[in-house]
């Protein structure tokens, strides 16, 4: 108790530097808060744009698919796959499509480009596909020759919402396929590579043209718990036929996920390089004020204070500052990530970068948000880092004081 | 002696076909001033064959007019190929599409060959330079690699033909990596006039080995009067019933 006191005591006799050390490590606690939870949070909206968009979370697909995408490797009995499903509680939506290619034709152009069908109530709670229209209306269930189309492929085949088109393609038994279609909604996903190349129709109508009944390309799943993905996977696939497979989106977007964990090092390596040098700031400070004591330690040692009461002296003046500094920065860092959280920063109100230029050359969601993550659990770990970090500043100092004898530190100049 | 020998081998040098000569012979043989053909394709895959009937009309090697007769869904369907062009007329949508470059290396109609075989399958002289890779008492083999500027997907075609009546025995089509991608056999070899024509054709993929095309002709009329509007765009539509 005595030794709190004293300790008290010495930081409140130089308010000074007290005051300094408490405002630098208060500052860097919470830019270290605040930096990582934006960091974390501008790759998670990345991936989540890029998964939520139309992959989804988990495809099963014919294992042979993902390497030769043809009709020879489909799914033949979505019904079976479909009662399979439904034992499975962790899963909580799923819906079938079937993608192909076509040639679009106006009278005036023609344009090869995704021909995809969906179910259009399922698929609606599971991809953004109806949140991303813009003008018209989404597809229903009912729908025949009804057409959603990307904006990007409707402004190259000059078309709008109510005029007509033609397409041909291969049926599902390599048979000639063709009709005329409406375009009843455009969609922008704002991946401009999606918007410019795909169109959907209703499944049912797809089926009796394209001789695709029961028959899919994709069943697509939504899982109850997004962070039990790998563990649904492997219960997903123990429970469909051999010939068939499921991925993750971790697979699926294998090369995005790892593009963004080297942009994370990246982001820790820039951080790092900050943090060393406002750890470095606080260690001087702290070398300066133990070393401005030494003769203060040469008498207390003289007066019979032992090397392990001064140690822990010093120890407890650290610990007061790293708490107090680790509390409120931490309490700063954890409201503004909270904040940016909800409110996420307007990019392009930052910068004159054209967001939807650089998403189209790296094929990403053109989203010009860069939200934070708020994550209380993170945001303690981050703090409890700062603290020891705190404590570790004055290691040094107490070990090159605690090589002077009592004589040596009252004589120290 | 010496010297006989000698002249016996330039005699033998003279009376060599170039590969040149090689390609036109056997163009000869499967092409014509003009054409009329019946044809059967049949495409099989692992889930099962699929025929269709056609009938098809060419001048030379520039111009083409094809109308799908069987099966019945596909009735009316009409495609003009002029030069490396292609259009295709579709009477259900009523409506006559030109087939974009971005296209052409889709299958035509379901089966193995591509747009780009309906259109480029002759300009094999002109576009690739042939030389005989090796020979026995029966058979050349020629290598025909494309010219600079050729805008060819193949990166390499190897075709044997018949010595005596120089009759394609079969090509190989390799791609850019020389990796082979698919074989086209020839047989059933008739005599019209003095073309030796193989009238089966038998398509079989490299890759999926399950799939093939053949295509027989159920008859021909060679170096016919064909009406010039049978080559105009119009046709498509015209001839589609």
């Amino acid at each position: 108790m005595i030794l709190l006191k004293m300790a008290m005591r010495q930081l409140l006799s130089y308010k000074k530097r007290s005051f300094v050390t408490l405002l630098l490590s208060t500052f860097s606690t919470a830019i270290f808060i605040f930096l990582n939870a934006l960091s974390d949070g501008s790759h998670n909206q990345i991936i989540r744009s890029s998964i939520e968009v139309y992959p989804g979370y988990m495809q099963i697909t014919n294992r042979k698919f993902s390497d030769e995408p043809n009709f020879e490797n489909l799914i033949f009995d979505v019904q079976r796959v479909k009662k399979s499903l439904k034992n499975i509680k962790e899963i909580e939506k799923y819906t079938v499509r079937f993608e192909t290619f076509a040639l679009y034709s106006t009278n005036e152009h023609s344009i090869g480009g995704m021909f995809n069908a969906i179910e259009p109530e399922s698929e609606a709670q599971i991809s953004r596909l109806k949140n991303s229209l813009v003008s018209g209306e989404y597809l229903n269930a009912e729908d025949t020759n009804a057409l959603y189309i990307g904006v990007e492929l409707a402004k190259r085949l000059n078309l709008k919402v109510g005029d007509n088109l033609s397409f041909i393609s291969s049926a599902a038994d390599y048979s000639f396929a063709a009709d005329n279609l409406i375009v009843k909604g455009l969609f922008k996903t704002k991946l401009y590579e999606f918007d410019n190349s795909a169109a959907f129709v209703n499944k049912s109508y797809f089926d009796t043209l394209m001789q695709s009944e029961n028959i899919a390309t994709h069943i697509v799943l939504m899982p109850r718990d997004i962070k039990e993905v790998d563990a649904l996977t492997q219960i997903v696939q123990q429970a469909i036929d051999k010939d068939l497979e499921v991925q993750s989106y971790k697979t699926l977007l294998e090369d995005l996920i790892l593009a963004m964990e080297v942009d994370e090092i990246f982001g820790y390596i820039t951080l790092a390089i900050f943090f060393i040098v406002i750890f470095f700031v606080i260690a001087i400070f702290a070398y300066l004020s133990v070393y401005s004591r030494i003769r203060q330690i040469g008498v207390l040692r003289a007066i019979g204070t032992s090397t392990k009461q001064i140690v822990a002296m010093l120890l407890i003046e650290a610990s007061i500052l790293g708490f107090i500094s680790v509390a409120i920065g931490g309490a700063g860092g954890a409201y503004t990530s909270h904040y940016y959280e909800k409110n996420p920063i307007e990019f392009s109100s930052l910068s004159d970068v054209n967001v939807e230029e650089y998403a189209k050359q790296y094929n990403m969601v053109a989203d010009a948000t860069l939200p934070a993550e708020y994550n209380p659990q993170k945001i303690a770990i981050e703090m409890l880092i700062m603290f020891v970090l705190n404590l570790l500043t004055v290691i040094y100092p107490i070990l090159m004081i605690n090589k002077f004898t009592p004589t040596e530190a009252i004589r120290y100049v | 002696m010496k010297i006989l020998f000698l002249s016996l081998v330039v005699v033998v040098k003279l009376l060599a076909f170039s590969a040149d000569e090689i390609i036109k012979k056997v163009e000869h043989n499967i092409q014509s001033e003009s054409g009329y053909y019946e044809v059967t394709m049949t495409v099989t895959t692992s889930r099962g064959d699929r025929t269709m009937k056609m009938q098809s009309w060419n001048r030379g090697n520039e111009k083409s007019f094809i109308k799908i007769l069987y099966p019945k869904k596909d009735r009316g369907i009409t495609f003009l190929k002029i030069d490396t062009t292609m259009w295709q007329y579709v009477p259900k949508i009523e409506k006559t599409i030109k087939i974009p470059s971005s296209m052409m290396m889709q299958s035509w109609m379901g089966s193995d060959f591509t747009n780009d075989d309906m259109t480029k399958e002759s300009s094999i002289v002109k576009d690739y330079d042939a030389f005989v890779s090796s020979e026995d008492e029966k058979i050349y083999i020629l290598t025909l690699i494309p010219k600079e500027d050729a805008a060819v997907v193949w990166g390499k075609i190897v075709m044997e033909v018949q010595k005596q009546n120089f009759i394609p025995l079969k090509a190989i089509y390799y791609d850019e990596d020389d990796i082979e991608q698919r074989t086209l056999f020839y047989s059933n070899v008739q005599l019209h006039g003095t073309h030796y024509l193989p009238t089966t054709m038998t398509l079989q993929s490299a890759t999926k080995k399950q799939n093939k095309t053949v295509v027989s002709i159920e008859q021909i009329q060679f170096d016919i009067e064909i009406n010039d509007a049978r080559f105009r765009k119009s046709a498509l539509k015209r001839y589609s019933r």
